[in-house]
């Protein structure tokens, strides 16, 4: 059994060593943590969120060293071309100890964040080193007390781009190696929020005893950070505007930990990617039946322009009744 | 009613759960064979990794034993399977192997097995039923829960290395049964109470086993920790293509989620997929629901510098399937994928 200097952890493997094999990378990411944000939701209330911060761009977690301030939600994008060598730093103060796993990501034991098969990053930095091989929507999230940790918040989208087809005017954006091009990108991580797991201590739970990690019961529905219930059908952030004859990539994460559906409110997507990989052939629905950390990547070209509202549907694991439904829109002009 | 068959199960001195016998191996057969089994029905007690102790049933070996799930039967098109089943308790149980595809009829069915009493089923398997299917105990709805369940793997006739004729091709294969307890259903039937109208799991089995990290009490033994068990690990070197069998008998849906290589997901609910889709997860529905897949074993793709060998694992991404008792993160449904 290990515990942290606060001694209210168990079953956690506190490290920050050297990255076996370090070289120089390509791309850089620094993240810190903050464990001390907040989301509003539209009916005004609000729950404490955790997350990463990008130390390049000064988010030191808002109260300096302490992590005890805000942040983004969700975390900051990373985003990288297929074939550069990433490096991804954790920072993590004496308070707490998290790790980052890059999913979808198929990187060696020591570079996947799994605490319990490596370490959990511990009053240190770790820099995970990777290279990415394959194009497509992925996401990060840690891997302690997961449940909990990834449900308060910590995660953010993983974005590899596929390099270059020769012959591509500069600019053009593709799915992946000459895959479908596209104008305009929705990322959607579609999550939902039980409150009462947001008043948990990171380490709860962890050395027994029952702080109801078995039972979620989410009363909001998120895209992306924003209120499903109304916000999202407007907010900048989370609703598509595009013109008519452009082409949408929607990269659609399910983020949460119950099943979902998606549905386009009558367009028709062209799933193009699943998973970070390509399928054989592209596949035509009106409507996505998704769990928990799959993603699909959905071309879609309206063909005439007009109002279109996407739903997504918050499945109970057990019953499959619908829990809640999150709402955004597709604005064609 | 169940205090008697429990008590003579008791008396009958089992001596441990057996749990988890998943890996299969198989080699194929020019003629059609008769598979002769009997499974005795059994109850008794499984301990939970915080200590709770969980009313159990199943399709055991012996009257000795209590296997959750059932010791896997594998078999071939053109088999006769000969199945005796034993009720050792005593209240009515039945036998049942649900089809191949949701909404297929049972491959056959017991009918009632009274307590005490016993059945003996007879089918031959026809060709085209090749697969992987879950046999169970449909005499009440909750039956399955309980651990009355188990694993059937029908391979293509004269076929070592393919699910269905004209199949991606694999190494070696294994089962995944997946389970969810709540032990409130548990104890009503233990205690012959009202059976609870809406259940919430609290525990959570891979091959009837959870998965026990470093520094808990049977970390690394392969009776106690999913993670350690040959008959449930992913474990292979590079080209060791693996078929999983994934078998949903439990109350909820899962995300079935592996690290270092992408499945090729070949099955769900029994129909070949249209095409062979590359997935880190993969939607194992709840009511009986199956899925097959290959794990490649290809070395880790974005490794860098790359590497061949190291231990990952597979997990079920709803994440609360992670947990025992409401805590205990690390303590669920999860094994281990090693590159050797
Ligand atoms: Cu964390």
């Amino acid at each position: 059994m290990s515990t942290n200097g606060n001694g209210n952890a168990c079953y956690v493997y506190p490290g920050a060593p050297a990255t076996p094999g370090f070289v120089t990378p390509d791309v850089l990411f620094q993240r810190g943590i903050y464990m001390n944000g907040s989301m509003t939701f539209d009916d005004g209330k609000s729950v404490t969120i955790w997350g990463f911060t990008d130390l390049a761009a000064g988010g030191g977690g808002g109260g300096g060293g302490d992590q005890m301030g805000g942040g983004s939600f969700p975390s900051p994008a990373i985003r990288v071309t297929e074939g550069q060598i990433v490096h991804t730093s954790l920072s993590v103060n004496m308070m707490w100890m998290h790790t980052i796993h890059h999913h979808g990501i198929e990187p060696s034991t020591e570079n996947d964040g799994v605490g319990h098969l490596s370490w959990d990053v511990y009053n240190g930095t770790y820099t995970y080193q990777w290279r990415p091989q394959h194009a497509g929507t992925y996401f990060y999230h840690c891997h302690v007390n997961t449940p909990l940790h990834a449900e308060m918040g910590m995660y953010g989208a993983l974005i590899v781009d596929p390099k270059p087809t020769p012959g591509d005017p500069a600019g053009t954006k593709r799915a992946f190696y000459n895959g479908p091009t596209y104008d305009v990108e929705a990322i959607w991580a579609c999550d939902e929020i039980d409150p009462a797991w947001h008043t948990l201590p990171w380490y709860a739970g962890t050395c027994g005893g029952d702080v109801g990690l078995n039972n979620l019961n989410p009363r909001y529905f998120i895209i992306t950070g924003v209120d499903g219930a109304s916000s999202a059908l407007t907010n900048p952030a989370v609703a598509v505007n595009m013109k008519l004859g452009q082409t949408l990539l929607v990269r659609y994460i399910c983020a949460g930990f119950y099943p979902q559906k998606i549905s386009f409110g009558g367009l028709i997507a062209s799933v193009v990617a699943s998973d970070g990989r390509p399928l054989p052939a592209a596949w035509n629905t009106g409507a996505i039946e998704a769990h928990s950390a799959e993603r699909y990547d959905c071309i879609i070209k309206p063909t005439s322009t007009g109002i279109w509202t996407v739903s997504i549907q918050y499945l109970h694991w057990r019953t499959g009744a619908v829990l809640g439904t999150a709402k955004t829109r597709i604005n064609v002009t | 009613m169940e205090r008697r068959g429990f008590l003579k199960a008791g008396t009958a001195g089992f001596a441990s759960l057996m749990t988890g016998t998943g890996l299969l191996s198989w080699a194929p057969r020019a003629e059609a064979a008769t598979i002769n089994k009997t499974l005795y029905i059994t109850a008794g007690t499984q301990t939970m990794p915080d200590g709770v102790s969980i009313y159990v049933k199943g399709f055991s070996d012996s009257s000795a034993d209590l296997n959750v799930p059932a010791t896997p039967i594998i078999c071939q098109e053109g088999d006769t399977l000969q199945i005796t089943i034993i009720n050792r308790l005593a209240v009515t149980h039945n036998f049942v192997i649900g089809g191949l595809k949701a909404g297929d009829p049972p491959l056959v069915s017991s009918g009632d097995i009274a307590g005490g009493g016993s059945k003996t089923i007879t089918y031959t398997i026809p060709t085209g039923k090749a697969g992987s299917y879950l046999f169970y105990d449909n005499k009440t709805s909750y039956n399955v829960f309980l651990g009355l369940h188990g694993g059937l793997a029908i391979m293509p006739a004269g076929s070592s290395n393919q699910l269905y004729s004209g199949s991606p091709t694999f190494v070696k294969q294994l089962f995944w049964v997946f389970n969810d307890i709540d032990p409130a259903l548990n104890n009503a039937v233990q205690n012959g109470t009202a059976v609870p109208t809406s259940l919430t799991p609290r525990y959570f089995t891979i091959n009837g086993q959870t998965s026990l990290p470093p520094g808990a009490v049977g970390f690394d033994d392969p009776t106690k920790d999913a993670m350690a068990n040959p008959e449930t690990q992913l474990a292979g070197s590079v080209g060791d293509r693996t078929l999983v069998r994934m078998l949903n008998a439990g109350m909820c849906s899962h995300a079935v989620h592996t690290h270092a290589n992408h499945m090729e997901w070949l099955t769900d609910r029994g129909t070949v997929r249209p095409s062979v889709w590359k997935k880190d997860v993969l939607y194992l529905r709840n009511q009986l629901g199956k899925i097959d897949a290959i794990y490649p074993f290809e070395a880790p793709p974005d490794a860098y510098p790359p590497v061949t060998t190291g231990h990952f694992p597979m997990h079920l991404h709803d994440e609360m399937s992670q947990t025992a008792g409401g805590g205990l993160y690390l303590f669920g449904a999860m094994t281990d994928i090693v590159f050797k």
